[in-house]
């Protein structure tokens, strides 16, 4: 990829990522994923006044059956407080993809201040995400999203994204669907969108300057994700701000050094 | 009216009249707006950065039979084109419903607003061309 100075995995994992607009693969600490999962299950018990559950899989998959259409804004609005709110949060779901995120954004990182999580309960007709590029809402084209299953995700329970090499077709027209809207999009290129499957114990890095969104969850389960952006700290910024939105998570030395350094000054002239 | 509930929120990422504001703050002044004039508020629209896109307004207007109106956080995120401006006023009082702009505290409920609108949107136009240090 780069003439031979990136080699190795990194050039496997790059060259996958540039080809595909994501990669998939087997968490890097199952460990913090553990923690994560088990504590989202806790909150989400206490949320409905029940105690943690045994088999927190089971528990997420089917809280369809405890929580309803109605509620389930001010259910998962209220975890994604509490989750944010546990000072190990944002580190865990780091080390989940650390090499991967080195690898394909660099290791001087910002990181979204808060993690975001998605719930969409069976036959919700509200869940619908419509076909969208974040760049398109202000995003920089320089971020990924480490986007991370709680459960078992495929077809309608998952997320769906457009190709690269479809994206680069279809994108530069979007201007004519302004009238009909996005779902107009979407209905006349919809056997081209891939319906990724990520199971319990993966995670997606994705491209978010491809199209992508959710349909209306068809499956029988519940499906949890939670999603966070990552970008080199250094590349530009665009509607989402450093400090407002990003926060840098692993500044280097050489970095820190060069920010404190202060030139000699003061000479007359 | 039955069936229709709540106001959509419509913010944006562009800059207006050169500045530019984070949608975390438009969100702010969209549901203080809301709460207090009483309106039930739902999650904004965000328009996409793209110049001159209204692809996310086109929405929200194609929704407005079930809803009561909108808030748009500035009314300056209206089309600048005058003839785009009054479709979006006449689709919105056509479907009876409200157009509310949280930050300049302005409501469109009938024909008689729009000159009100108009004046408003064709001075800060002309603004654009007039000195602007004294």
């Amino acid at each position: 990829m780069s003439g031979g100075f990136i080699a190795g995995h990194d050039d496997v994992l790059g060259t996958a990522f540039l080809r595909d607009g994501y990669v998939i693969n087997q968490v890097e600490d199952a460990a913090s994923l553990t923690r994560i999962r088990d504590r989202l299950a806790t909150l989400a018990a206490a949320e409905l006044g029940k105690a943690s559950p045994n088999a927190p899989q089971d528990f997420l998959d089917n809280i369809h059956k405890l929580v309803s259409i109605e509620k389930l804004n001010e259910f998962r609005v209220s975890l994604i407080g509490k989750i944010n709110a546990e000072p190990w949060m944002r580190e865990a779901y780091y080390r989940l993809a650390e090499k991967a995120l080195h690898a394909l954004v660099g290791n001087e990182l910002a990181m979204q201040r808060r993690v975001n999580l998605s719930i969409q309960l069976p036959d919700d007709e509200s869940s619908l995400l419509p076909a969208h590029a974040d760049t398109w809402s202000g995003d920089s084209p320089f971020e990924v999203v480490l986007w991370l299953p709680m459960v078992d995700c495929f077809n309608t329970k998952s997320m769906f994204v457009l190709p690269p090499e479809v994206n680069a077709r279809i994108a530069p027209s979007l201007a004519k669907y302004e009238g009909e809207g996005i779902e107009a999009l979407f209905r006349e290129h919809e056997s081209e969108f891939r319906y990724l499957t990520v199971n319990y114990g993966q995670y997606l890095l994705f491209d978010q300057n491809l199209i992508h969104g959710n349909r209306i969850n068809r499956e029988k389960t519940t499906r949890w994700t939670f999603n966070c952006r990552f970008k080199g700290l250094f590349t530009p910024y665009a509607d989402k701000k450093l400090g407002e939105f990003f926060e840098p998570i692993t500044l280097r030395p050489a970095t820190r050094m060069g920010l404190a350094y202060r030139p000699p000054g003061s000479f007359r002239g | 009216m039955a069936d229709r509930k709540g106001y959509r929120g419509y913010i944006g990422t562009r800059p207006l009249n050169g500045s530019r504001t984070p949608q975390a703050v438009q969100n702010l002044v969209v549901r203080d707006y809301a709460q207090r004039n009483k309106l039930q508020y739902l999650l904004s629209s965000v328009e996409y950065s793209m110049p001159n896109c209204y692809l996310m307004l086109n929405e929200v207007l194609a929704e407005l039979p079930k809803l009561e109106g909108m808030i748009c956080y500035s009314l300056f995120m209206l089309p600048a084109d005058a003839d785009r401006r009054l479709a979006v006023y006449r689709r919105m009082l056509e479907s009876g419903g409200v157009l509310h702009a949280a930050l300049e505290v302005q409501t469109l409920r009938g024909e008689g607003d729009i000159q009100h609108w108009e004046d408003i949107w064709l001075v800060q136009q002309a603004l654009a061309s007039s000195p602007t240090v004294i």
